[in-house]
């Protein structure tokens, strides 16, 4: 496959001609997705030897606005962080405060937190595997699996009433309790899912498309991971045994038998089925955790107002370890919310693989690290030498990436 | 917090001339000098193998500022806590040693205004808008409210 393709430089001649160091604005915005980001790269011809973030672009001063709000208010306020794994933020959040009081979870609580969470991580992969076959040209792909996504979905409003922001979370407890008569339902969906990601992981391996477009691209070694503090699936990829449902487990991961899934190969290919194969574990999880749900009461009703201290808590969000840090003075208002989100930590790891990567493997290579692709929606380019610019929308770039790669396909179309 | 690793890191807070305090199971809070921060994250990091850095906060304390720095590893958290004072807050990168910590830096820089001495990217804007005015506090600090900022950045509409 790699013999009779012409050599990367020649074939995008005709495109790109530069000679000197180039400077590409990358971003930033798109109004209608999650997390605007801008990058700026620096170009050796195709090659990017320099990247340099720039976020920030909706920051809506979330640490500040949780100084004026109370407690629990501010529960919800985290929820709506993120667009896609919105439980995991109260759900930590809640667990920093509930670390300042004195009242045990209900058992219950705790199952019914773990049910919700990994479905909102097989909802987050399925998106992820579903763009990552956008982005590599595959576009079947794309709409079989946001169909299949619609199951879990349908499964979370079945529970919580809402299909993004469940809003299930209390401080100590849970607002909802299951409904009757949902396990049958939840186990035989559950058991479709597992089919349905064994069947991907079955084209993952053997279409040429997405083969062509993800092995050993955006590699990085485990050493520089871990130096760089990569949390995650972008952690486990290159062999670090890093999720802290295992490390330091909340909820009720300490009762649910589950394993982590770890790769060696470490690129983008493996990324993918490192992700379809934690949607199998967490399809398994949920089964369980469904058939051995506990009795009792799923909530404690607490005062207002949080004793004085410090305390902080972590989970694993589908992206990666979240972090909250909550400082109480003893009053109806958090002192200090500190909140850390997986996409900034796995940021520096990201701007570590993408030097070395030609233009063409950008989309895939910042699809493969989850972070958001609202930025891709539009590329300037500017050639400093003879400063010429032109811009790209997404979509250009997306073609000029397949083109890269399937230069005949793009003349049938 | 397993026992072998408790006594280690009251080894290495001995040394640093300061004491670690449990602030609930598996958490110790380390209070130590900005002098020492260095010393201490490089044996942290080299002798107990505690690598992962989840974040840093920067926290108002009214005269100072703190800074904390959160590690973890397996169900111990350490939260190694230095202040700056207001009045000049400058304190260490430790970029060297973490190579990861340096969007958090960023942030606090930001934020908080404080400056890491060794930070490279130390002179770029992370966070806060391109057309931040350079005289305007940082956002964080407890005295700045949030309808100043609103009225200085000219995003404040006027009620009739």
């Amino acid at each position: 496959m790699t013999e009779d393709k012409p050599p990367r430089k020649e074939e995008s001649a005709g495109l790109m001609k530069y000679s000197a160091e180039n400077l590409v604005p990358f971003g930033p915005i798109h109004p209608a997705l999650k997390e605007p980001e801008y990058f700026k790269l620096v170009l050796e011809g195709e090659k990017i030897v320099e990247v340099i973030p720039r976020i920030g672009y909706v920051h809506r001063g979330l640490e500040k606005a949780a100084e004026s709000r109370p407690w629990v208010q501010n529960m919800y306020m985290f929820e709506r962080t993120c667009g896609i794994c919105s439980f995991v933020h109260s759900l930590t959040y809640g667990q920093a405060v509930e670390g300042l009081t004195i009242y045990e979870i209900p058992r219950r609580a705790k199952f019914i937190r773990t049910i919700i969470a990994e479905l909102e991580r097989i909802h987050s992969h399925l998106l992820w595997v579903g763009l990552m076959g956008h982005w590599a040209g595959f576009e079947t792909l794309f709409m079989w699996v946001w169909r299949d996504r619609e199951v879990v979905l349908d499964l979370v409003e079945a529970i919580s009433g809402n299909r993004i922001h469940k809003s299930m979370n209390a401080f100590c407890g849970v607002r909802r309790d299951m409904p009757e008569g949902m396990e049958d339902r939840i186990v035989e969906r559950m058991k479709f899912l597992v089919d349905r990601a064994n069947y991907y992981k079955g084209i993952v391996d053997t279409e040429e498309t997405m083969l062509e477009r993800t092995e050993d691209i955006g590699r990085v070694s485990a050493e520089t991971a871990e130096k760089l503090c990569a949390v995650g699936p972008m952690a486990r990829y290159v062999g670090l045994r890093r999720d802290i449902r295992l490390n330091d487990p909340y909820a009720a991961y300490d009762e649910v038998p589950f394993d982590i899934v770890t790769s060696k190969e470490g690129d983008v290919h493996a990324l993918l089925k490192l992700r379809l194969d934690e949607m199998i574990v967490a399809a398994n999880m949920v089964s369980y955790a469904v058939k051995h749900l506990p009795e009792g009461p799923i909530r404690i009703k607490i005062p207002p107002v949080i004793p004085a201290g410090e305390h902080s808590s972590h989970s694993e969000a589908p992206r990666g370890e979240i972090f909250y840090y909550v400082k109480s003075s003893g009053g109806r208002t958090p002192d200090r919310v500190k909140s850390r989100q997986p996409t900034m930590a796995n940021l520096p790891t990201a701007l570590e693989i993408l030097k070395g990567q030609t233009i063409a493997d950008v989309p895939v290579v910042l699809t493969a690290i989850d972070p958001c692709f609202g930025c891709m929606d539009r590329m300037s380019f500017l050639d400093i030498e003879s400063n010429r610019q032109w811009t790209w929308s997404g979509e250009e770039l997306r073609r000029y990436g397949i083109n890269y790669y399937f230069p005949e396909r793009m003349k049938m179309r | 917090m397993s026992e072998v690793l408790l006594q280690q890191i009251e080894r290495l807070a001995a040394d640093a001339k300061t004491k670690s305090t449990q602030l609930h199971k598996g958490e110790t809070m380390i209070e130590i000098e900005q002098s020492q921060l260095k010393n201490f994250i490089t044996r942290l990091v080299n002798q107990i193998k505690i690598r992962h850095l989840s974040t840093i906060t920067g926290l108002d304390l009214g005269q100072n500022i703190g800074i904390i720095y959160h590690f973890w590893r397996d169900r111990n958290t350490i939260h190694l806590k230095t202040f700056v004072p207001k009045t000049k807050p400058t304190t260490v990168s430790i970029v060297d040693i973490i190579p990861g910590a340096i969007l958090y830096e960023m942030e606090i820089h930001d934020m908080l205004g404080v400056m890491f001495v060794g930070n490279p990217w130390m002179d770029k804007k992370l966070l806060l808008p391109d057309n931040w005015p350079d005289d305007l506090p940082p956002p964080l600090l407890k005295n700045v409210k949030p309808a100043d900022i609103r009225k200085r950045l000219g995003l404040e509409v006027e009620k009739k």
